[in-house]
């Protein structure tokens, strides 16, 4: 679909700054325009934020894996963590679930500080990307070790589901496959009844088909949970986070790049197709995020911000690919470096005024 | 957790019972039959002090050599223990990941950890505790015979001490593992940290573990052993009381001949010291020269001296080095505490 010019949403704050908390609130519904609304204002009716973080940094002895992030994902959605590999989505991801400790910024999961204690630990529940489980012990031992380690557990509901699933729950859990192995690491895991779910590319090591069962098997869980559970998983299959997830956190080169809601995202973004000129106007206007010039013709991944009134240029709707995709080229690290204020600068809006501090 | 410790040690905890059984076996029956002989042989000989090496009344005889090989094996069982219970309690759960699972479960790591730590440590006291037993009972006789219960392969075998040594090499084991997170490099410094604080406590501290006692007695005589003892040093006391330095070109004086200098002879006694250096063994019914300088430095007014721990001490220094073991045992389990509690997983 291509329109021209003039395709702005109403509302929006024409100095384009949007946190990178800019999404919807949790009661509306996914793919709702909720344009200049921003998170950290309290004036968003409804329940907090599930999981928010603020300048969360994470620095190891060589690297910094996590660096200055700000995020919010609102309760009950489902939200994928995205970004090339190394860009520090385990790392988010176990912060988040109190296996590794911030060295800066704050993360709060249900209102709560990622930390020891019970009370946390049984709200969240978290699922490391290798699946890690006894590999001698069967399920079924598993469930029991659940049920002494957990006040709070369904231990039935594992049983149900995995007997749904005709994976043998007296089998050593080494002797199954891979996508039944992971079939039981997710009934674990939801047998918690956790209230945030944190998963670290659960479906990488999965064939298409045990990667469409383990995806039905959380949408399942978040539809029985009517709101309640909100679910972070990171991935770098595009296609299953359109299909499942409502958000998007977009991580590269240690930082936020991206994050909101994805029907709203796509609604800020548009592709812009024009000769090849000078994008300085647009760059007034609008925040350009990749730009890429083939013969004479220009194409430029923008974020609107405002009214789209230069008529050489055709606006053509973005899709999330193309979204991400554009996202990760601006943070590579050959990427043209854009000046403060332009490009990138404006997604870390709300980090760098934590920065200045 | 107690479960889940429970059904994580089945198998390792039957493979030890059984293992257990089979030492508990030949230590009991060679013991039984050994203890016997020795009756017999005490009725027949007399006292156990006679009984070294002298034909008919050889207590050696007795001996099982299984039995034997088996008490001295004993000396490596808390070693065992530290390396295949301790170290890889945090380690190889750290290596599999199974760490992620459980510490994400509805627990603090600290009482995963700790309740862990202290079932396996009271696994370890009571292996270590059987085989200690079954040891002392074993040794009974050969303790009898040859009265030097102070020495390594039996007090380190025998007694409460081994419960500490194991309960050290367990805690050891997990704090290594704690730290390192990885089970082989664990292992290693277990091997390593057990072996050094072991012999560093055998040779430095044990013999300190209560102020030695001193005897003196005359040089011709010798001294007195009051029971069963620990030897530790002799000496040569000066007219004055002072202790004498030994030098190792000295002249050699007393019953078990101590190098004295020469230098701190009276001049009376020095004169005899040439004929006492080169005396061979001497002749029958021509004067010794050395028991002409000994009697002559006696008169002077030189004693010999005898450092040791009396034989009472045997059951006090157990107990003394049984709780430095447990001490350390406590400052390691609190090191992996501490190294669980703050580390990223």
């Amino acid at each position: 679909m291509s329109t021209l010019a003039r395709i702005g949403p109403a509302g929006q704050d024409p100095a384009g700054r949007h946190s990178p908390g800019n999404g919807s609130p949790g009661a509306d519904s996914p793919g709702r325009d909720t344009l200049g609304r921003d998170s950290f204002d309290s004036d968003s009716p409804g329940a907090p934020p599930a999981i928010e973080a603020a300048g969360l940094t994470k620095q190891y002895r060589r690297h910094t894996a996590l660096s200055d992030c700000s995020l919010a994902v609102p309760q009950g959605s489902i939200c994928a963590v995205i970004g090339p590999n190394g860009a520090g989505k385990t790392t988010l991801l176990r912060l988040l679930c109190g296996l590794a400790e911030a060295s800066g910024g704050t993360a709060r999961v249900l209102g709560a500080t990622p930390r020891q204690a019970p009370a946390f630990l049984s709200e969240v529940g978290y699922l490391a990307q290798e699946m890690p489980l006894y590999r001698r012990l069967p399920a079924e031992d598993h469930i029991k070790i659940g049920a002494h380690l957990n006040a709070r557990w369904d231990g039935q509901s594992a049983r149900d589901r995995l007997r749904a699933l005709d994976i043998p729950l007296d089998r050593p859990v080494g002797t199954l496959s891979g996508g039944q192995r992971a079939q039981v690491a997710l009934s674990l895991v939801l047998a918690k009844k956790p209230r945030v779910l944190l998963l670290d590319e659960p479906v990488a090591a999965l064939d298409p088909l045990a990667r469409r069962g383990f995806l039905a098997t959380i949408m399942a869980a978040a539809a029985e949970a009517e709101g309640s559970l909100t679910i972070a998983l990171s991935s770098h299959l595009i296609a299953d986070i359109e299909r499942v997830c409502d958000h998007i956190i977009l991580l590269a080169a240690a930082r936020v790049q991206l994050c909101g809601d994805i029907g709203s995202l796509l609604a800020q973004h548009k592709v812009l197709i024009g000769p090849k000129k000078d994008i300085a106007p647009v760059e007034r206007e609008h925040t350009v995020i990749s730009a890429s010039a083939a013969g004479r013709q220009a194409t430029l991944l923008v974020r609107l911000g405002g009214p789209l009134i230069d008529p050489a240029y055709q606006a053509e709707d973005v899709g999330l690919e193309e979204l991400v995709l554009g996202y990760m080229d601006a943070a590579a690290p050959g990427a043209p470096a854009r000046p403060r204020g332009a490009g990138l600068s404006t997604l870390t809006t709300a980090t760098s005024t934590e920065e200045d501090r | 957790m107690t479960w889940v410790t429970w059904r994580l040690y089945r198998l390792p905890g039957a493979i030890a019972l059984a293992l257990l059984a089979a030492f508990a076996a030949v230590e009991l029956t060679t013991g039984l039959r050994m203890a016997s002989a020795w009756h017999h042989l005490l009725a027949t000989c007399g006292d156990s002090g006679t009984m070294e090496g002298d034909g008919t009344c050889d207590g050696g005889s007795v001996i099982g050599v299984l039995g034997n090989d088996m008490r001295v094996l004993s000396i490596s069982v808390p070693l065992i223990i530290g390396v295949l219970l301790g170290a890889p309690l945090a380690a190889h759960e750290m290596e599999t990941g199974t760490t992620r699972f459980t510490w994400t479960q509805g627990i603090t790591r600290s009482r995963w950890l700790l309740v862990k730590a202290g079932w396996l440590l009271l696994a370890a006291a009571i292996c270590a505790g059987a085989v200690s037993a079954l040891v002392t009972f074993w040794s009974g006789p050969v303790n009898a015979m040859r009265g030097d219960q102070f020495s390594g392969a039996f007090f380190d075998t025998q007694g409460v001490a081994p419960v500490g040594y194991a309960v050290f090499a367990t805690a050891l084991g997990i704090a290594a593992g704690a730290l390192l997170r990885r089970t082989l490099p664990a292992i290693a410094v277990t091997i390593a940290g057990f072996a050094g604080i072991r012999l560093l406590i055998v040779d430095a501290v044990r013999p300190h573990l209560m102020p030695a006692v001193t005897s003196i007695t005359g040089l011709v005589q010798g001294p007195t052993s009051p029971g069963i003892t620990w030897f530790l040093s002799s000496g040569i006391i000066g007219p004055s009381g002072q202790p004498l330095s030994l030098v190792k070109d000295g002249v050699g004086v007393g019953v078990d001949g101590l190098p004295i200098p020469l230098s701190a002879m009276p001049a009376a006694c020095q004169k005899l010291a040439p004929a006492a250096i080169t005396a061979g063994p001497p002749a029958k019914g021509a004067p010794d020269p050395v028991a002409a300088l000994t009697s002559c430095l006696s008169h002077a007014g030189f004693r010999q001296s005898i450092t040791y721990q009396p034989g009472w001490r045997y059951w006090p220094f157990q107990g003394i080095e049984a709780g430095i073991y447990l001490l350390l045992a406590a400052a390691l389990v609190a090191v992996a505490w501490y190294a669980i509690r703050r580390r990223d997983a």
